[in-house]
């Protein structure tokens, strides 16, 4: 934890930030690989919502280049194999989020991201 | 058609057993007929199910089902219970010949002395078994239940009374409800992480049972803290995300944050996919129809306050009170980041945001499962209906009931396909119209609970201790 998947998920949401907010950038982290239990109707259900080229991009930046720059159709065994290990395998443990806009920083630590704003950032 | 079976339920919880029932049938593909005449309120149901297999499904998911038994006979007396019995010889006539055996007799609500026990069971002689008495491991377990009038409150001697059964069940066990043995699996007080506003764990599996948690799924608690309902809901088999304002309620102590110790305890900590620090009137989500389910149990404001980012107004405070950016971005120690202030977050407004959330991030036919504090003698339906929005549809709704004040298990599903955008959580339209209209018992709730319920008019909110 942070898992790409979640990565994936999560935009800047501080007052005004609404465009260029994500990715968000890691900076300065630690990872760890952890198994994590294959189950392909997971994926299947969450393929829809997977910003594709921000996960690749976050996976290369990880040392993770298993996945394909374009999000292939056929979604044989072995890409799903794959994709599994890139959204929830690499966990970052420590570190920070940066938002690419507005350069928000989003702290890590013990694998909890702290998305909470401050005052002056809330709309 | 289907055939019918005897369902033997737990004595608590009540208003949670159809709904679980319904709940796990969905989940499973499969349809349950009730009878005409259901009531509740008493322990014993025959439902019509189209196979024997269905009736396992439910014992062995259901948290509320004691056992489950194809159903032979019923009646207000013996004779009436017997006569019927013979009349299903077709049923129970391939068990005569070979088949080792056991009669079992019980009572709900009372204790029958032996000797009677006996006697009853003598009196099924007539069924002709002749197989042998297995009381170890019978092949079949014929049970007959008794079922008494509630006697709490009243002064009795054990045995007295009995007899006087208001009716009595007859059938053979298919199978003991497996699924009650969890409650003593996630009991809260033998897990490694638990903090005072941690679920018990008989709730937590009826709820996660109403988000019909199975492999595959992702569910949501945006009001984590200790994580009760994210091990249950893991434990069937779905991945869970959660999220809180407060992150000492998801770490605690230790290094190693407090509900991945103790979702490791029961083998599901790769289930947690992520937990988040926010504010969830303030989220990071990317967008919605992410979950399959929401589970939740908001801050009702008695151990755990609602609270959200932002300042309570305070007259008389001049406005340099609020520090700088750059104030507060000097003072943050690092391992503790910077806690922003926060304001009280009334219940009846945070009850429809919660609607309008899950309308935004669950699939379509996704479930939002929540509690919502009421005070008993002030409820009424059209509490749940203001704070209802299109395409949220309500599902269940049982109370769990603890005198002057009770709380609704709240399952509303997202019967619409249609996209809807995100919460403004600023006070809704529909939040006027009810405030206007309809002030649902819920509303101030916390103040409520301090004054015991006594008056409605609250000039002075109590003091905040959390
Ligand atoms: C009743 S407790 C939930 C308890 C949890 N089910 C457990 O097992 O411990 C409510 C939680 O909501 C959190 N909370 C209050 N206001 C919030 C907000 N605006 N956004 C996110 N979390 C909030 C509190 O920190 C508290 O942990
Ligand atoms: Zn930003």
């Amino acid at each position: 934890m942070v898992r790409l998947i979640t990565h994936n998920l999560l935009a800047c949401h501080a007052k005004g930030c609404t465009s260029n907010n994500f990715p968000l950038q890691f900076k300065d982290i630690q990872v760890e690989l952890r198994e994590a239990e294959f189950n392909s109707d997971f994926l299947r259900g969450f393929l829809p919502r997977i910003e594709w080229a921000a996960l690749v991009d976050a996976s290369r930046q990880l040392g993770d280049t298993s996945l394909p720059a374009e999000q292939p159709e056929m979604l044989d065994d072995d890409f799903l194999q794959k994709l599994h290990h890139v959204l929830l395998e690499i966990h970052v443990e420590e570190g920070a989020m940066i938002c690419p806009n507005c350069h928000h920083v989003y702290p890590i630590s013990n694998g909890i991201p702290n998305m909470l704003l401050a005052e002056h950032e809330i709309g | 058609m289907g055939e019918f079976y005897l369902f033997a339920f737990a004595q608590a919880h009540e208003e949670f057993r159809i709904p679980e029932l319904q709940s796990i049938a969905e989940l499973h593909n499969f349809t349950i007929k009730f009878q005409s005449e259901v009531n509740v309120h008493r322990p014993f149901m025959i439902l019509e199910l189209e196979s024997e297999e269905h009736a396992r499904t439910l014992a062995r998911r259901c948290i509320l089902v004691k056992a489950v038994c194809e159903f032979y006979a019923r009646g207000l007396s013996y004779e009436e219970l017997h006569e019927q019995n013979r009349a299903r010889l077709p049923k129970w006539g391939c068990y005569i010949p070979d088949t080792s055996f056991r009669f079992m007799v019980t009572a709900y609500n009372h204790s029958i002395p032996q000797a009677r026990q006996r006697a009853v069971v003598e009196d099924f002689s007539y069924m002709g078994f002749l197989g042998k008495i297995d009381m170890k491991n019978p092949e079949v377990t014929m049970i007959c239940y008794e079922e008494y009038r509630d006697k709490r409150g009243m002064t009795r001697e054990k045995h007295e009374g009995d007899g006087e059964f208001e009716e009595a069940f007859f059938g053979r066990l298919i199978e003991e409800g497996s699924a009650r043995s969890l409650i003593r699996k996630f009991d809260v007080k033998k897990r490694v992480y638990y903090g005072n506003t941690s679920m018990e764990a008989e709730i937590s599996l009826l709820m996660a049972n109403q988000t019909l948690a199975s492999p595959g799924k992702l569910i949501y608690d945006p009001f984590i803290g200790t994580g009760s309902m994210a091990y249950t809901t893991a434990h069937f088999g779905a991945m869970v995300f959660g999220s809180d304002i407060d992150g000492r309620q998801m770490r605690g102590k230790a290094n190693q944050p407090g509900i991945i110790r103790a979702a490791a305890q029961y083998g599901v900590a790769g289930r947690i996919v992520d937990l988040c620090t926010f504010d969830v009137t303030r989220n990071p989500w990317r967008c919605g129809e992410l979950f399959d389910a929401i589970i939740t149990d908001p801050p009702y404001g008695v151990r755990a306050g609602a609270k959200r980012l932002g300042r309570k107004p305070r007259p008389g405070k001049p406005a340099d009170d609020l520090r700088s950016p750059e104030t507060i971005m000097k003072n943050r120690p690092d391992d503790q980041p910077y806690i922003p202030p926060t304001k009280p977050y009334e219940l009846s407004s945070l009850a429809s945001d919660l609607v309008q959330l899950a309308r935004y991030m669950l699939k379509p036919q996704g479930r939002l499962v929540f509690f919502l504090p009421t005070v008993t003698d002030e409820y009424e339906e059209l509490d749940i209906q203001t704070m209802l929005c299109e395409g949220m549809e309500v599902v269940a709704n049982s109370l769990q009931n603890f005198g002057s004040w009770g709380r609704r298990l709240i399952t509303i599903r997202k019967a619409t396909s249609e996209r809807f955008p995100p919460p403004s959580f600023e006070v809704s339209s529909g939040e006027l119209e009810a405030s206007s209209l309809h002030v649902p018992a819920h509303k101030d709730f916390r103040e409520k609970y301090f004054q015991g319920f006594k008056n409605s008019n609250f000039e002075q909110p109590v003091q905040d201790n959390h």
